[in-house]
């Protein structure tokens, strides 16, 4: 039963709603949930339910994701045989497209043609969730479909189990079909083919706004949807750090937060996730927050429903406030200063 | 602690094992040949060491090797002393035929550039160069002490004398010229009344013989734990703010083996002050001075008070917990109280009989 699905991951999806947050790198490599990148979900999900073959196709912007993923060490995907494959797209322009571009795949079209695994899974590269795929397989060959949507709610969660071969077949027939991607395909008024749907009971949330990003960020410190989405015999990976553990002063009062490691916390902190090496100086108070790898906050600063991208400085007493409605996103590597406030 | 685990492997800092201090040090000091001498209890430390990638030891050329005793013919050689140790690997160090060897112990916690104590040897024009530290001087008597002359020159090695005449304390850190130290450890392997030992066969031979000695005068933290308290202590020093031993300084990482765990979690009931936290925890109680490793849980209502808990253990619900150590993996039941005393010399190492009586 084993290695018989291939893993096709779509990194080329850009959500102009993000704003900010899009402007330095791919949605995929977008930071998450203090120590982990979108990405990390689908492909941990993927190498969890025994896939031993992932292509990833990016688009924009791919620098932060390919840093991130290296010869995918950490998902155990740097084998000699199979493993982690990457294919940026040929064209940087072209027009917007639904998950599993056709024409993406046609440059590449060898990979699949050589693999063996006689099953793919294209899926998006933004759904936060912990979902073993097996089962997907398991109902796809019983039923004998020959498309499977995954769904959620009834709604679709941009994911598509089908035959290698069959993928082959649409990949080549795709200007006398008028097929651009898996979108086109199942969502056809006339369809050729037999399409199932799979519906997923377990969490999912899709990553397409900036609001969407700060409440699910925030969602997990219900310890019911963190204790769904992270499973000891069934663990999320990410690119590991070497921080040390995170260290809490004299003058530290934490409540309702998850933090990551390496950071020096002196201040107060409520309701706020935390990346990997944060600062958070004496007296300040930091609620409602999504604060992004290595960015400091000086003394006595308030700061309320902000996302604060990585490496931004943020001088003493200055404040920041946002609204749960509308977070305040402060852009990567920026200083914000006490004096802009006055 | 180092019953069941050789003391390199014991974990410290809340996250590192004591060998994780030595590794990091000869990769930041650009040293990219190690080889690990193991002997007790040698199979957490050689799964842990692995092929050193965790250390970027991970090298086409050298790398880390791990060096068990080996059986020659029928006869298993046991290491019977560090000197011993190094000579039935003299087949390892004579494949690289290096100028220098660099002789450390992996039980030691401490951040050091042996760059520049090789920079030196080399300078002092020295046979060979030992690693000191001032100790205070009314415990010089624990330690193997340097009289050296104004110069640095080591002239008299004293184990734990009774009058010490100096406070220079060897850390156990020797850099030789190698053609110097291959002939003296074949000169003492031949030798039936010697122990086999750096400190005290091999060192006393060179001086003997007029070697040319130096001390190599080091300042900062660094801590030789063998007891339960020493290891108490040093990771209470890490909660010092004023700690010499800087986790944080990125010019000079300690790499680890990272294991994968979600950020931690702390609850609205928490409370936690001047603690180090590591990734996977769950804290829902209230948390002092205090270090705790991955994947540890903390229940509603407990106190846990200058204490250090190992790795993946529980402590239930209204715990108390005061000067102890929690051993990785273990359930501390619900309303169980802890309490060790700094005054009595006494932090406690919690025990499986300990848990039994308290259910029983």
């Amino acid at each position: 039963m084993k290695n018989r699905l291939l893993g096709v991951i779509d990194a080329t999806t850009y959500h102009e709603e993000l704003g900010e947050l899009m402007i330095h790198r791919s949605l995929a490599a977008l930071p998450f949930a203090g120590r982990y990148r979108l990405i990390d979900f689908v492909l941990s999900n993927m190498v969890n339910s025994d896939i031993e073959s992932v292509a990833i196709f990016p688009k924009f912007q791919y620098r932060s994701l390919m840093d991130h993923l290296g010869s995918g060490k950490n998902w155990d995907l740097n084998r000699k045989r199979d493993g982690l494959f990457f294919f940026p797209s040929p064209n940087i322009e072209g027009e917007k497209h639904g998950i599993g571009p056709f024409s993406h795949f046609a440059a590449n079209l060898d990979y699949f043609k050589k693999s063996r695994q006689e099953y793919a899974l294209i899926s998006n590269c933004y759904t936060v969730f912990n979902m073993d795929f097996r089962p997907v397989l398991d109902r796809h060959i019983q039923t004998g479909c020959d498309i499977t949507e995954i769904r959620k709610h009834g709604r679709s969660l941009e994911m598509y189990l089908i035959k290698t071969s069959l993928l082959i077949e649409l990949i080549r027939t795709r200007d006398m079909t008028g097929y651009s991607c898996m979108h086109d395909v199942v969502s056809s008024y006339h369809p050729s083919y037999r399409i199932c749907t799979y519906e997923y009971e377990g969490y999912a949330e899709m990553i397409d706004t900036i609001h969407k990003y700060f409440t699910v960020n925030l969602d997990l410190l219900q310890p019911q949807i963190w204790k769904s989405l992270f499973l000891r015999d069934q663990p999320i990976y990410t690119k590991v750090k070497d921080e040390p553990p995170t260290r809490y002063l004299k003058e530290a009062t934490v409540h309702h937060s998850m933090i990551a490691n390496g950071c020096q916390i002196e201040g107060t902190v409520e309701n706020c996730i935390i990346s990997r090496g944060v600062k958070i100086g004496i007296g300040s108070v930091v609620k409602n927050c999504i604060i992004m790898q290595k960015s400091q906050i000086g003394e006595n600063c308030r700061l309320d429903s902000v996302i604060l991208d990585k490496d931004v400085k943020v001088e003493s007493g200055t404040l920041l406030k946002g609204s749960i409605e509308s977070p305040y996103v402060i852009q990567k590597g920026t200083i914000q200063g006490a004096l802009m406030n006055s | 602690m180092t019953q069941n685990l050789a003391k390199p492997a014991v974990p410290f800092g809340g996250k590192y094992r004591i060998i994780d201090f030595t590794l990091s040090n000869c990769t930041n000091s650009g040293i990219d040949t190690v080889g690990v001498l193991t002997q007790y209890q040698p199979l957490v430390l050689n799964s842990y060491i692995g092929i050193g990638s965790a250390w970027d030891l991970d090298r086409r050329n050298g790398g880390v090797t791990v060096l068990p005793p080996y059986s020659e013919s029928s006869e298993v050689k046991w290491y019977t002393g560090t000197a011993s140790a190094i000579y039935q690997n003299l087949n390892y160090l004579k494949q690289y035929e290096p100028e220098y060897v660099l002789v450390l112990s992996g039980d030691h916690i401490y951040k050091m550039n042996y760059e520049l104590m090789l920079e030196y040897h080399i300078e002092k024009g020295a046979d060979a160069t030992i690693s000191v530290i001032e100790v205070p001087w009314e415990e010089a008597n624990r330690f193997g002490i340097m009289n050296t002359s104004d110069d640095m020159r080591i002239i008299q090695f004293e184990e734990k004398p009774t009058v010490p005449k100096n406070n220079l304390a060897s850390m156990g850190i020797y850099i030789f010229n190698w053609k110097l130290l291959k002939e003296y450890l074949e000169i003492d392997a031949l030798n039936p009344d010697s122990s086999h030992d750096f400190g005290k066969d091999i060192i006393p031979m060179l001086l003997e013989e007029k070697k040319h000695l130096f001390a190599y005068p080091f300042k900062g933290y660094w801590k030789d734990v063998g007891t339960v308290k020493s290891l108490w202590e040093a990771n209470m020093d890490l909660l010092d703010e004023k700690c010499e031993l800087n986790l944080f300084d990125y010019e000079w990482r300690i790499y680890s083996v990272n294991p994968n765990h979600p950020p931690q979690y702390i609850s609205t009931e928490a409370r936690v002050k001047c603690s180090l936290i590591n990734e996977g925890c769950t804290v829902e109680g209230e948390v002092e001075k205090s270090v705790l490793f991955q994947g540890v849980m903390i229940g509603k209502g407990s106190l846990i008070r200058e204490t250090v808990i190992m790795p993946n253990a529980k402590i239930g619900q209204n715990v108390f917990i005061e000067k102890a150590i929690i051993p990785t993996d273990m359930s501390i039941p619900d309303g169980m109280v802890i309490r060790g005393s700094e005054e009595k010399d006494k932090i406690v190492l919690v025990s499986n009989e300990m848990l039994q009586k308290f259910v029983s």
